[in-house]
């Protein structure tokens, strides 16, 4: 039984136009869902309260956050993330990302409660709002939020975070937590914000070994990042045996993504969210929640999310795109609409260096696995 | 960056008369490899655990013996620094006298100590990596107001530089690595490349048109 939680208030997380983190990429899935007749009642969240913040966020941080957001911009700003390219002051962008947070909150109450065992979120995915401070699009961490909802009711939680971006974020929060383990499969720190994730990032104190990053090359394809997920991913889960699994659905990792340089295909994508529940069902007693995240090809992050929303709903995956849908939103994206679902059959040109790149990743296994395997038992 | 800012204050120090086992039993226990020698509160010396395997080593001439004191075997006098000065000078003072680290005086009172790997952690905190950002890096012609190019295009756009590093190049060119804290590293790199300034990093890009 999967449930589906949205708001339309998740819109006032608005970051200004041509901004990349656009709510349109929700409204234009949940539309495309519609046309195709799937689209169930979501559960509406209520906005969290900012107090509810402080338990992931520094007091301070929130204050100033829900005071720019009304308006009274603090002198010392630039020290929070904030009034940037990536992160602007826009009015009640702080109620929007409490509606966010309220909605990855309520994920985690409903597979508690044990009243769904798969929750999608279609919104969410900060993972880049640290304690104090904002940053790479993110304002408020509902992700760390929800997954210390699960961590307080004694839970052991798995976040995976398969965006193209370093969860730099929730690893910090839960940097020296034993109940909770952070993955993170990203685009190598050297070539990509925010820098981080290195292998040798582990955690600290109770939590060492629980925070796994596994950097990839530029340029990395598909069959490379699923045997990430066989390789590392599958031995850590399986040792870990978490209550429920996170995951930060970013599309970015998609290699018409303006922003990065890995280059699945939706095709990929179908296989590795597959791939993805299994491993829930085997070893997360089948408890998962999915946030999106990043994503800023619109034409390519709304199919594959439209693929996720069928894949836990065991859904049939769709050929075509509906025309009405195509005609609707061709102004809002730079790119044309494609006429698939899919990506079509080999979609970029082949990869000069992909005998070293899946080398390089696969050393960056070994040296994960040697690295904490003396702890695992 | 000034020495004050990295120096470990009030460090262990040792006894001149102190015993060589002691010396080393107490570098152990503190996981530290220098040890600043003092008479009463007079700095005199200094002596590395490399000093100490060395002076004790089968493999030496005349092995001192556990029980010598470490005035015996203690390099003197000490090179030192002062609270104030520069980072890079302290830096250059270790390497023209290939030791591994200063210790801090001020008014002839020893007040901390700055080891090679201090140095390094000022490395990471002057390039700026332990805080969320991408990595850019140019090659600018050597003359006035070529690094204002670069940074004009990231003020317009509202973006911080939270560091920057130059040095320069062959052909008379300055290298400038910049750490700059956007998600969208990739359409910068291409905007400063359509601007005829060479990027070096991140390396796939394509100008934009």
């Amino acid at each position: 039984m999967c449930e589906i939680i949205y708001s339309p208030k998740y819109s006032l997380y608005n970051l200004g136009e041509g901004h990349p983190f656009s709510p349109i990429r929700s409204e234009m899935v949940i539309d495309l869902l519609t046309h195709f007749d799937v689209m169930k009642t979501a559960i509406e969240p209520q906005p969290v309260n900012p107090e509810e913040l402080f338990s992931i966020h520094d007091k301070e941080y929130v204050e100033v956050v829900e005071l720019a957001s009304s308006g009274k911009i603090a002198e010392n700003i630039g020290k929070y993330g904030l009034d940037t390219q990536d992160n602007p002051i826009i009015k009640d962008m702080a109620l929007g990302a409490r509606y966010i947070c309220g909605g990855t909150k309520l994920g985690a109450k409903l597979l508690i409660e044990g009243k769904a065992k798969k929750v999608l979120q279609l919104g969410g995915g900060l993972h880049h709002a640290h304690k104090n401070m904002a940053a790479g699009f993110c304002l408020y961490n509902d992700l760390a939020l929800s997954i210390k909802e699960m961590t307080n009711h004694g839970w052991h939680v798995a976040y995976l975070d398969l965006d193209v971006h370093h969860g730099d974020g929730v690893q910090e929060i839960f940097y020296t937590d034993e109940n909770v383990m952070t993955i993170s499969l990203h685009e190598t720190g050297e070539f990509l914000f925010p820098g981080t994730g290195w292998v040798h990032e582990l955690g600290r104190g109770m939590g060492k070994s629980l925070k796994l990053n596994l950097p990839l090359q530029p340029f990395t394809e598909g069959d490379s990042y699923m045997s990430v997920i066989e390789k590392a991913v599958v031995p850590a889960l399986s040792w870990f045996r978490p209550d429920a699994i996170v995951v930060q659905a970013g599309a970015d990792p998609h290699y018409s993504d303006p922003l990065a340089d890995l280059m699945l295909t939706t095709q990929d994508f179908e296989r590795i969210y597959r791939r993805v529940l299994e491993i829930a069902d085997k070893y997360a007693k089948g408890n998962i929640l999915i946030t999106f995240g990043g994503g800023y090809s619109i034409t390519a992050t709304t199919r594959i999310w439209t693929i996720i929303y069928h894949i836990v709903n065991g859904l049939e995956i769709p050929d075509k795109l509906p025309e009405a849908w195509r005609e609707k939103w061709r102004e809002y994206s730079k790119d044309p609409i494609p006429r698939f679902l899919h990506d079509l059959p080999n979609p970029y040109d082949a990869i000069p260096r992909k005998p070293e790149i899946d080398r390089q990743n696969n050393e960056v296994i070994r040296r994960l696995l040697d690295a904490v395997s003396t702890d695992w038992w | 960056m000034l020495v004050n800012e990295i120096m470990h204050q009030n460090p262990f120090t040792v006894q001149s008369t102190s015993t060589l086992c002691n010396a080393y039993k107490f570098m152990n226990e503190k996981h530290i490899r220098h040890l600043p020698v003092m008479e009463e509160e007079t700095l005199v010396g200094i002596i590395t655990d490399r000093d100490l395997r060395l002076a004790t080593s089968r493999l030496a001439t005349v092995p001192f013996e556990p029980t010598a004191m470490v005035k015996e075997i203690m390099i003197s006098p000490v090179e030192t620094t002062y609270p104030t000065n520069p980072v890079e000078v302290a830096t250059q003072l270790m390497r023209e006298k290939k030791i591994g680290c200063l210790p801090v005086m001020e008014n002839e009172k020893l007040v901390g100590i700055v080891t090679a790997v201090d140095l390094l952690d000022a490395l990471l905190h002057l390039t700026g990596v332990n805080r969320p950002s991408g990595r850019l890096e140019v090659r600018l012609g050597n003359k006035p107001g070529e690094l204002a190019r670069i940074s004009n295009i990231l003020s317009q756009r509202k973006i911080n530089i939270l560091s920057i590093l130059t040095y320069p190049d062959k052909d008379d060119k300055a290298r400038i690595v910049l750490r700059i804290n956007t998600m969208e590293i990739n359409s910068i790199a291409s905007e400063i490349c359509s601007e005829n300034i060479e990027v070096i990093w991140p390396p796939h890009i394509s100008c934009a048109k």
